[in-house]
């Protein structure tokens, strides 16, 4: 038996009630493996950044259990899923997001700083993250004087910065052109595979799913396995 | 603070001008802060300064000691009581310097000789019963019309002559430079406005505590105890004084207030995306409330402590003879009330901070 990282079991998402009722998720099942790179495509509105979101511990189901590592995430106060978050998860957002006013160093020493790393290790592991994804020379630089794509290799050296489990990136290339796109899903792929971690991509961009594993295709709610396209 | 001084090293232009409005209102507070107690020790420091616990007046005067008027016998009861007390009779007037036309605005005060009331001198020498024709001198007739020691200076009214004999400091009613003089001058000056022939006196002044105040007001009729401040107080201009610069202080307060709390909920809005982010990553609410009060409280003590340094250089530029005195405990007193009043005004961004969802950060282009 594979390890799961990540498991949805029974998950159901339903915003707002009465008639205003939307179903997001419809009772989900679904499991990432160690090393596994999964893509979520849909079209719009069908439920992936909802998806995402539970998978992120930003949104408590509305009923089913999540679990993650083999740890129940189901019923956790909004404090601990914060915890749970800073630990185990890593985030790569549809824009790089990166704090404005912190340099490239600092974006990641800042995660260090919330998961009370200590500073020499933590700073260790920034070199080496930089190195890998090619930003040796962007360190002290802020995110206004980084392209596009160096923003979201930023993210992406970011989201590894607490060891985490899981990185869920929601269209990390939408903001890019497909060349940069495809250099970045790749360094995520590959990131992913190295370190025996898990993946999970919303994405609209048919061209990356190549680099995928495992594509899940999401249709109001429910969740559709397809072949990878290797 | 990890943030707080990343984020203001990088606004730099931001964080100043908001220091510099701080800096500006600290300074103004400061300020008007020091003109009023300077106006305060100007106007009254006589009553401030007074070596007594107490004044007993006559009472339905408003407490005014120019108003009251009490007689001799008043003295002798209080003094039956077993209180320490000593007459005091208040006059104003104006004198002129022996041979010359100069009018000065002065204040008479009257009391025993060798009485507790007799302020210390700086320079000379104080009242002497021996010598009912000596007088002890503000030293602001010294500083301002350069008065010396053995001038003489003429009432304007009785046409009484006084001698210099000594200068003592501290000793104004309303705005106008006290000279002591003696009881039996008191007596030959008073017989020049009223003709009775019977000297009266406008105050009793008591040393003791509330018990003494108890026995005096329960034995004695028509007469009101009222203390110092009091009395103060009833100077005439002195309420309208401190109530109008008090009242610019209040409002700087409360400009301060909104000030700051406008511009962090201004700034807190623009960062909402971010905050989201941040609390997506794993930043507790609570690290990052802690951040924007560092922020504040970091812009706050700075700002303040420029608006310290700034009154202190104005303070210097002033022309001389601008009454103006700040005293530490009012400088620590109100560097606290507006930090405390910075503090207060982030609240509403706080409020902010705790409301964004880290749910934020997933799905919203921005
Ligand atoms: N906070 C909410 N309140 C109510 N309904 C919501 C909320 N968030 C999402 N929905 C609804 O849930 C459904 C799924 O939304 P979701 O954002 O997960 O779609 P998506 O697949 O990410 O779409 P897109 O590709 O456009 O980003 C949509 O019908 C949406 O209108
Ligand atoms: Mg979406």
């Amino acid at each position: 038996m594979m390890e799961e990282k990540l498991l949805f079991q029974e998950i159901s998402k339903v915003y707002g009630d009465g008639n205003t009722q939307v179903t997001a998720l419809d009772h989900v099942t679904f499991g990432v493996q160690a090393g596994e790179f999964v893509a979520v495509v849909g079209p719009s509105g069908s439920g992936k950044s909802t998806f995402l979101s539970i998978a992120g511990a930003l949104l408590s189901p509305s009923s089913g259990s999540l679990f993650l590592n083999g740890q129940d995430l189901t019923g956790l106060s909004s404090k601990q899923m914060t915890q749970v978050r800073l630990n185990h998860i890593g985030f790569i957002f549809q824009t790089s997001n990166l704090v404005p006013y912190l340099t490239v160093w600092d974006q990641l020493m800042l995660i260090a700083k919330l998961a009370k790393v200590d500073k020499k290790q933590a700073g260790e592991k920034a070199d080496q993250l930089l190195s890998r994804l090619g930003l040796e020379k962007r360190k002290h630089h802020y995110p206004e004087a980084l392209s596009g794509g160096e923003r979201q290799r930023v993210a992406i050296a970011r989201a590894w910065m607490n060891d985490p489990e899981i990185i869920l990136a929601d269209e990390p290339t939408a903001s890019l052109d497909s060349q940069r796109g495809r250099t970045v899903v790749e360094m995520l792929s590959e990131e992913v595979h190295a370190r025996k971690k898990a993946a999970i991509m919303v994405t609209h961009d048919e061209r990356m799913l190549d680099l995928c594993d495992r594509v899940v295709n999401i249709m109001d709610g429910r969740l559709i396995e397809k072949t990878a396209t290797a | 603070m990890f943030l707080a001084v990343r984020e203001m090293k990088h606004s730099k232009l931001r964080y100043l001008l908001i220091g510099f409005i701080m800096t500006l209102i600290t300074c103004l507070v400061f300020i008007i802060s020091g003109l009023a107690s300077g106006l305060s020790s100007d106007n009254g420091s006589s009553i401030q300064n007074m070596n007594a616990d107490y004044l007993v007046l006559e009472s339905d005067v408003d407490t005014r000691l120019d108003r009251s008027v009490l007689s001799e016998e008043i003295l002798d009861e209080i003094q039956d009581l077993n209180v320490d007390a000593v007459p005091l009779g208040q006059q104003m007037t104006s004198v002129t310097r022996d041979g010359m036309d100069q009018k000065m605005d002065v204040t008479f005060f009257a009391t025993d000789a060798d009485g507790f009331l007799v302020p210390s001198v700086v320079k000379g020498k104080g009242l002497d019963a021996g010598h009912p024709g000596h007088v002890l001198v503000d030293e602001k007739l010294k500083r301002e019309e350069g008065l010396k020691i053995g001038d003489v200076l003429k009432d304007e009214i009785s046409g009484e002559k006084l001698k210099v004999a000594g200068f003592t400091e501290g000793q104004t009613f309303s705005h106008t430079p006290v000279i002591y003089i003696t009881n039996e001058k008191w007596e030959k000056i008073q017989q020049g406005f009223s003709k009775k022939g019977k000297a009266v006196v406008n105050a009793i002044a008591i040393q003791g505590g509330e018990d003494t105040v108890d026995k005096v007001e329960s034995s004695l009729e028509n007469v009101e105890v009222v203390s110092k401040e009091e009395a103060l107080e009833s100077i005439p201009s002195y309420q309208a004084e401190q109530t109008s610069l008090n009242m610019m202080i209040a409002f700087l307060f409360v400009i301060a207030a909104f000030v700051l709390a406008v511009f962090f909920y201004v700034i807190t809005l623009q960062k909402t995306q971010q905050f989201g982010v941040l609390k997506a990553l794993g930043a507790k609410t609570g690290y990052l409330a802690g951040n924007l009060i560092g922020q504040v409280i970091l812009l706050s003590v700075i700002s303040i402590g420029m608006g310290v340094g700034c009154t202190f250089g104005i303070q210097n530029l002033f022309p001389e003879g601008i009454p103006f005195t700040i005293s530490n405990q009012m400088l620590v007193q109100y560097s606290l009330l507006l930090l405390a009043v910075a503090v207060l005004g982030s609240l509403l961004s706080l409020f902010r901070v705790v409301k964004v969802d880290a749910i934020e950060a997933i799905g919203r282009v921005e």
